[in-house]
């Protein structure tokens, strides 16, 4: 049969956000095509329970491979394996470098056309195209593929994480046998790698704070808003670079890329570089005290004001809110 | 009134950069002939070099393993490089005698000079002014140029060492030995990071500085080597951007004028291009850009912001209209000319191109002038390494023998007239020109830019609202030139940061790239503690024209141009 197979990263008893996109476009993908949405996981241990709450974001199957946990080799080997004996067509990965790592390794194994940083997969006459924002993302390219199997990667956080199925899906396990160089590198230690502990690019609101917020205690009133909120707080360039808030949490062509339901963008003025890593936020709130400032350009909503005014009371509000 | 010169930066550049090799003998990098800088002059100094020893095995074979090696800090050679490129075409067909495959958008059409009375009216100056005759001239982007040079050098066999930055001049009992490369990997703090790479000494027989407009080991050596020249090198500073249009532009067109201000007491020399690049097959493009000497005593002119007060004059929105920006960057120009010309070598060294300030300022040339200096130095090194020596002094008599020599002796009281105002001193260079120097002759003096004092004023007011179509600020334009610089990298600026002011507005406004901010609650005069954000540089060298010191930063940072 054929179909779509989608690698799912899960960390600590929960798949990561991008996976679950990643599952959630393969399925509507599958549908379009008339096949089915697979999904594998690689790690030791995985439960019936955690690997089977993927079909709720529509796979159909899910492929346990008992190996070492988030390295790219012995995912390559698991991939390759479960794909050729079950003639699956795509090959689909939701972004980061984990993601990047694999697919290039499985393009090279299985001799497959390979796109990566992909914003979007369209189903045309049975068969998935790839979009591609080329040219520092001021035109997109439409890639075909010709080879028997797709890879596809996509664009960090590009795929919306959906849930469309009921019920758990079927839990297949698989033997891999691992290929001696792929058991060669161990893991020795997990740790982010910017040293923060601000996870901001999976969660669904962030309030991100700029140099207007004009000292570094002007943060306190953010992370007050985030926690009312649910969020998480980010930064821009200038900041982290004045010492506010730690490099983690920056947003922007030299920081993160990310995309929430809802970036309040806090006396920020806007500068591509802050724009590139948060402008598919779903929404995007702008508090600036300049209505000039390039961020009201590309804001759904701007507010022009002060912020240390607007932001208390907005908390209270949303306390309220939440309170009732 | 301050001038930034009385706020120097925390700096002993001769001292610092100057020093002899510190690796252990066998763990140094021994080549032939170390060419600091893969542009034009370092480029076409290693081709020429590789051609003389192609038919000299002997010597070659002394010269060692790698017998010519070219340094160049950024991603690829032209990735720093920017000009308003109408190129004199006589040297580099002099360099490549068979291949003339060279990328060029073909030669100058036609060519008008105006004068832009204000922002809606001009007339163009008929007949054309002799410096800006540019019959037989070829377009070409310098950028483009240099990656095709770059890509000659290394079949003819040279080393290119791309990313890589060159941050000390090896000097050993009064020789030039080589240079020592930038460390790599360091953090804001100057510590050590996990993917800390030291730098390597590179030791060489024969060193050649070739690193434009404003030289880290020039810089050093004009200080500590003693060749610095008679007059202080003063700069222009060039912002430029590259526009996609519907209709191609066929002509060479120069200004004069407006929005600069033409009274002496602003000191406000400069100009524009605009000029077509049209290519068989590519979408015609323009190149546009505005000049200004840094001598001027506005501390609010910004030139970044004066080209897009300029591109809303009617005469260049008919030429931009209905295009698009593409590419965007600055670059300072040595504007000294003859009087500012350093001492061209040291027992070891040679400097070549804009690093020996090579540029005819009123015909606005220096392209020709780095390919045939870069030339002329490859022929002294073959000629006296195979004379078992490391004396080059007859590389400076070969320069002031040829025509950079004698069109900058023709041209050496050039900028100075301005100082009494435009209308005066263009009259006085053209006719420094028609009488090949011999008017106004003796010796006009000039003063470094940054001895000039700055003054506020609301010049600001005037510059147009960047609409992000039309007119850009100075970020976007940093973003498009790919500059991505890490963010935790130690500063490569070395600056005072407590200044009064209007010299701290002075830098902010001046710097294309926004390195400078003064932070919104500073006081409106007196001390301000200024901001700088290193990573948007992009190695203009402005800053050290104008009373701060740049040095190379990490090996591949800073813009990567592609077609300026």
């Amino acid at each position: 049969m054929s179909g779509i197979l989608v690698y799912a990263l899960h960390y600590d008893g929960a798949f990561n956000k991008n996976s679950l996109g990643a599952v959630s476009e393969g399925a509507r993908l599958a549908g379009e095509l008339g096949t089915e949405c697979h999904a594998i996981v690689v790690g030791e241990g995985v439960s019936d329970d955690l690997a089977g709450q993927l079909g709720n974001y529509g796979a159909t199957k899910v492929f346990r491979v008992n190996g070492p946990e988030g390295l790219a080799q012995p995912v390559v080997d698991a991939m390759a394996k479960v794909a050729t004996d079950n003639g699956h067509d795509y090959l689909l990965f939701g972004g980061g470098l984990l993601g990047f790592e694999i697919g290039a390794g499985l393009a090279a194994r299985l001799d497959a056309g390979v796109v990566m940083e992909v914003t979007e997969v369209e189903a045309r006459d049975g068969k998935l195209v790839a979009k591609r924002p080329i040219l520092k993302d001021s035109q997109v390219s439409d890639v075909h593929y010709r080879s028997k199997v797709g890879v596809i990667i996509g664009r960090l956080n590009a795929f919306e994480v959906k849930e469309s199925g009921s019920a758990a899906a079927a839990v297949e396990d698989v033997d891999v046998e691992f290929q001696p160089h792929s058991l060669k590198a161990t893991m020795v230690n997990r740790g982010e790698q910017r040293g923060g502990d601000v996870n901001i690019e999976d969660a669904n609101v962030l309030v991100a704070g700029g140099r207007g917020l004009g000292k570094k205690e002007g943060f306190e009133q953010l992370e007050e808003l985030a926690r009312a909120l649910g969020g998480a707080v980010a930064a821009t360039r200038a900041v982290v670079d004045a010492g506010w808030f730690p490099y983690a949490g920056q947003i922007g062509q030299t920081g993160k890329t990310v995309a929430p339901k809802l970036y309040l963008a806090a006396g920020i003025s806007g500068a591509i570089q802050h724009k590139v890593g948060m402008q598919s936020s779903e929404n995007i709130v702008a508090i600036n005290k300049d209505s000039n400032a390039p961020i009201f350009e590309f804001s759904d909503l701007g507010i022009v004001g002060d912020l240390n005014k607007i932001v208390p009371k907005l908390t209270e509000a949303v306390k309220a809110k939440k309170g009732s | 009134m301050a001038a930034p010169s009385e706020y120097p930066p925390p700096v002993d550049s001769a001292a610092e950069f100057i020093g002899p090799p510190t690796d252990p003998e066998d763990e140094r990098i021994e080549v032939g002939v170390a060419i600091v800088g893969g542009g034009q002059a370092g480029l076409a100094c290693a081709i020429r070099l590789l051609q003389l020893l192609e038919g000299d095995p002997e010597l070659t074979e002394q010269l060692g393993e790698v017998p010519v090696a070219v340094v160049e800090k950024g991603k690829v050679a032209g990735a720093h490089q920017l000009s308003g490129a109408v190129m004199n075409p006589g040297p580099i067909r002099e360099l490549f005698p068979d291949d003339d495959a060279w990328p060029s958008y073909g030669p100058v059409e036609g060519e008008t000079v105006y004068f832009m009375l204000n922002g809606k009216r001009a007339v163009p100056l008929k007949p054309t002014p002799p410096p800006f005759r540019n019959h037989g001239n070829v377009v070409v982007s310098l950028a483009e140029l240099n990656r095709w040079l770059a890509e000659k050098a290394e079949e003819a066999g040279a080393y290119l060492l791309t990313e890589t930055a060159a941050t000390k001049l090896l000097v050993e009992d009064g020789v030039v030995r080589g240079i020592r490369t930038g460390d790599k990997g360091r953090d804001k703090d100057g510590g050590e990071k996990s993917n800390f790479e030291p730098g390597s000494d590179v030791v060489a027989q024969a060193t050649v500085l070739a690193e434009g407009c404003w030289g880290h080991l020039t810089g050093a050596a004009l200080k500590g080597l003693g060749l610095a020249a008679q007059d202080p090198q003063v700069w222009a500073l060039g912002v430029k951007e590259v526009w996609e249009v519907e209709q191609p532009f066929r002509k060479v067109v120069h200004t004069l004028g407006w929005p600069l201000r033409p009274g002496a007491k602003y000191k406000e020399f400069g100009g524009s291009w605009i000029y077509g690049m049209n290519r068989e097959g590519d979408k015609p493009k323009v190149s546009i850009g505005f000049v200004v000497g840094l001598d001027h005593t506005d501390a609010r002119l910004s030139v970044h912001d004066v080209l897009q007060e300029f591109k809303h004059h009617p005469l260049v929105r008919k030429i931009l209209a209905g295009g698009k920006r593409v590419a965007w960057g600055a670059k300072a120009i040595p504007e000294g000319g003859y009087w500012a010309m350093p001492k061209l070598h040291a027992p070891g060294l040679v400097l070549c191109g804009d690093a020996g300030g090579m540029v005819n300022v009123p015909r606005l040339k220096g392209i020709h002038y780095a390919i045939r200096s870069g030339m002329l130095a490859a022929e002294t090194i073959y000629g006296q390494l195979k004379a078992g020596s490391t004396d080059f002094s007859s590389y400076e008599e070969a320069v002031h023998d040829s025509e950079i020599g004698k069109d900058l002796w023709e041209s050496r009281n050039m900028k100075q007239p301005f100082g009494r105002g435009l209308v005066v001193g263009g009259a006085i260079t053209n006719a420094m020109v028609v009488t090949k120097g011999r008017f106004p002759g003796g010796h006009w003096a000039t003063h470094r830019d940054a001895d000039s004092p700055v003054t506020l004023s609301d010049r600001d007011k005037r510059y147009p609202k960047p609409d992000g179509k039309y007119t850009f600020d100075k970020l976007s334009g940093v973003f498009l030139t790919g500059n991505a610089t890490r963010d935790d990298a130690p500063s490569h600026i070395r600056i005072e940061k407590r200044v009064p002011r209007e010299v701290a507005e002075a830098w902010a406004w001046m710097c294309p790239a926004a390195v400078y901010e003064i932070p919104e609650d500073a006081p409106r005069s007196g001390q301000v503690d200024l901001i700088v954000n290193p990573s948007n540089c992009v190695q203009c060298g402005a800053i050290t024209a104008k009373g701060g010191r740049l040095t190379p930063p990490e090996g591949g940072d800073g813009p990567m141009y592609q077609i300026t």
